[in-house]
């Protein structure tokens, strides 16, 4: 029966034809996407190759030659950089507000999310639509009073001031929530029954089986935080305070002719974020495509 | 059985516990999202000249001195240039990049897709200062690269009439990825049944993407729009960082008004009042998004 010949008009058809193909097709169809992808990719990956290379030229000489590789290679640029501005200080700032806002984001939405999904009380889905009003609210609508009671308060240049507005967000909550919904409930009345606390619950059973959404609100979390420019720029202006991001705008201002630090110092606050997405790609890319999607 | 019928019963009197696992996200949103709303919209009610003296109550007139005030209308005329084209273009080349990438033959997927995504977390600050680099009037690549194609070096940053398109080149650099991963995610559920029937049709490629593609996708499309539109609409960053709203407010995007209204010359009453308006568009655009992703899964649900 299988040995049968196909006849040719289902040839056509059949889904996995490609396999039938010969790898000469392949290549030309592989050439052809190529010549359209090349032009875009050049102008995505132009700008950081200017980087790179402007950060590996002799000093006040940025212009020549004018070329996207680097034909000098003067790493003492990077050395001024870090002599010229405290970038440990700036990563070390940046890196304790991301991990402070991950976990809280993570604990606080946690519960929130644990209660919206699991229990039982009036006025819950009330305040659950409450909550996720907040994501309509831009930061640029609230940030003055948030300054004021930043101000009332003296925390200007506090660790305090860039943490704590940070620490809940609404979005968490809601992709925690979404994965919590996913975890039987019989698990949870099991652990009930046997006498578990709602706390010890949300920690022993829901949390470690809603493991990729957890990760997902993490690096969404570090990202946004390490990006983070506008309210840094209002809370914190003394340079043992500054993030990354401010850091090299003071920076920029400090060393306004010397190109070559300045791309020593650009490259320097690149690499973090593009390191964690290229080693948490995989969870980052799922996690857009789950989330529903926010930039 | 039994156990678990007044377990059930139990349940709608977890108001303690809910509220516990409540406080500290209540307490957060009470503080940081709820009160500076209000506190936003009362402050645009009041004149605040003197910031060591207490607000005074002014009715409307804020808002009459703000409407009356034509920066802010370049501001917004600024704001919308920005957020159409950026919206629109990162959109369109986004889902070519899409249907491109998607193909089944293509070599080396991941590593086209990481590529393309590299802009989009990379910090904006960071960005911005490459972009200066880049399009500097002097030992900027752009104009040598312009210079190869004998077209005539620009000043682009300094030039009324570049500066906001050079600025636009960066949002869409960075937004182009992220509308492309979307894009990859929505054509990865259209089942291979429609395009199998389309060739058999003898449907040619463009055809397919316009009659097959297109409208598949347009509930993600509607959703990268709103989103689109909100995030362009908020541009700060690059903007502060590039030109500070110049050269004569030509790149004043309505949050680099707010900034240097509230933050430069110190009218937090007139910041208010800014933040308000921008409340407001920002709310109609999400509003309409809910109705319009709505509106989206419901076709989605008759095909």
């Amino acid at each position: 029966m299988d040995k049968q010949p196909i006849p040719p008009i289902v040839k056509i058809t059949y889904p996995h034809r490609r396999f039938a193909l010969p790898g000469r097709q392949k290549i030309v169809v592989n050439l052809a996407l190529l010549l359209f992808l090349i032009p875009i990719v050049m102008m995505i990956v132009t700008p950081y190759m200017w980087m790179l290379t402007a950060s590996l030229k002799e000093r006040g000489r940025i212009g020549e030659p004018p070329y996207l590789y680097p034909t000098t290679f003067d790493f003492s640029n990077y050395q001024e950089a870090l002599k010229g501005a405290p970038f440990a200080r700036y990563y070390l700032n940046t890196t304790i507000v991301a991990v402070t806002v991950v976990l809280s984001r993570i604990i606080i939405g946690g519960m929130a999310a644990y209660a919206f999904t699991f229990l039982k009380f009036k006025g819950r889905d009330a305040l659950f639509l409450l909550y996720l009003s907040t994501m309509m609210i831009p930061f640029y609508a609230i940030v003055i009073p948030i300054y004021l009671i930043i101000r009332d308060l003296h925390w200007f240049n506090t660790f305090q001031a860039l943490i704590v507005p940070r620490m809940v967000d609404a979005f968490a909550i809601l992709l925690l929530r979404q994965a919590f919904i996913a975890v039987p409930r019989d698990y949870i009345d099991a652990a009930r029954v046997d006498g578990a606390s709602h706390w010890s619950v949300l920690w022993r059973i829901v949390i470690p089986m809603s493991l990729a959404s957890v990760l997902t609100v993490a690096i969404f979390s570090f990202l946004f935080i390490w990006n983070d420019f506008f309210w840094p720029l209002l809370a914190a202006n003394d340079d043992k305070m500054r993030v990354v991001q401010t850091g090299l705008q003071a920076f920029n201002g400090r060393y306004n002719v010397e190109w070559t630090y300045l791309m020593a110092g650009t490259v320097i606050a690149t690499i973090p974020p593009i390191l964690i997405f290229l080693v948490a790609q995989k969870q980052f890319i799922s996690g857009l495509a789950r989330s529903g999607l926010r930039g | 059985m039994e156990n678990r019928q007044i377990f059930y019963k139990k349940r709608w009197s977890d108001l303690p516990t809910g509220f516990l696992f409540l406080l500290p996200s209540l307490l957060l949103f009470a503080v940081f999202n709820f009160y500076p709303m209000i506190a936003a919209v009362r402050l645009s009610l009041f004149k605040w000249d003197n910031l060591s003296a207490p607000p005074a109550f002014s009715g409307f007139s804020n808002y009459i001195e703000l409407f009356s005030n034509h920066r802010f209308w370049t501001s917004l005329r600024v704001t919308f240039i920005y957020t159409i084209v950026v919206t629109i273009t990162s959109i369109g080349l986004g889902l070519i990049m899409a249907v491109a990438l998607n193909h089944r033959w293509l070599f080396i997927k991941s590593f086209w897709r990481a590529l393309c995504f590299l802009p989009t977390v990379t910090p904006t600050v960071a960005a911005a200062m490459v972009w200066i680099l880049l399009f500097n009037p002097n030992f900027g690549y752009i104009n040598t690269f312009f210079g190869y194609l004998h077209i005539p070096r620009q000043t682009w940053l300094s030039n009324v009439n570049l500066a906001l398109p050079t600025i636009m080149t960066l949002g869409i650099w960075r937004r182009v990825g992220f509308t492309m991963i979307v894009y990859l995610a929505a054509l990865q559920a259209i089942p291979q049944e429609y395009y199998e029937s389309a060739r058999v049709d003898g449907a040619g490629a463009w055809q397919t993407f316009f009659r097959i593609t297109v409208p598949l996708v347009s509930p993600t499309t509607l959703m990268l729009v709103t989103l689109g539109m909100i995030d362009s609409f908020l541009v700060f960053d690059q903007v502060l960082v590039m030109t500070r709203g110049g050269p004569s407010d030509a790149t004043l995007s309505i949050g680099v008004f707010l900034y240097t209204s509230a933050f430069s010359f110190f009218k937090m009453d007139l910041g208010a009042t800014i933040s308000v308006i921008m409340l407001l568009i920002i709310a109609t655009i999400t509003i309409l998004q809910w109705r319009f992703i709505g509106f989206g899964t419901s076709e989605m649900e008759t095909i």
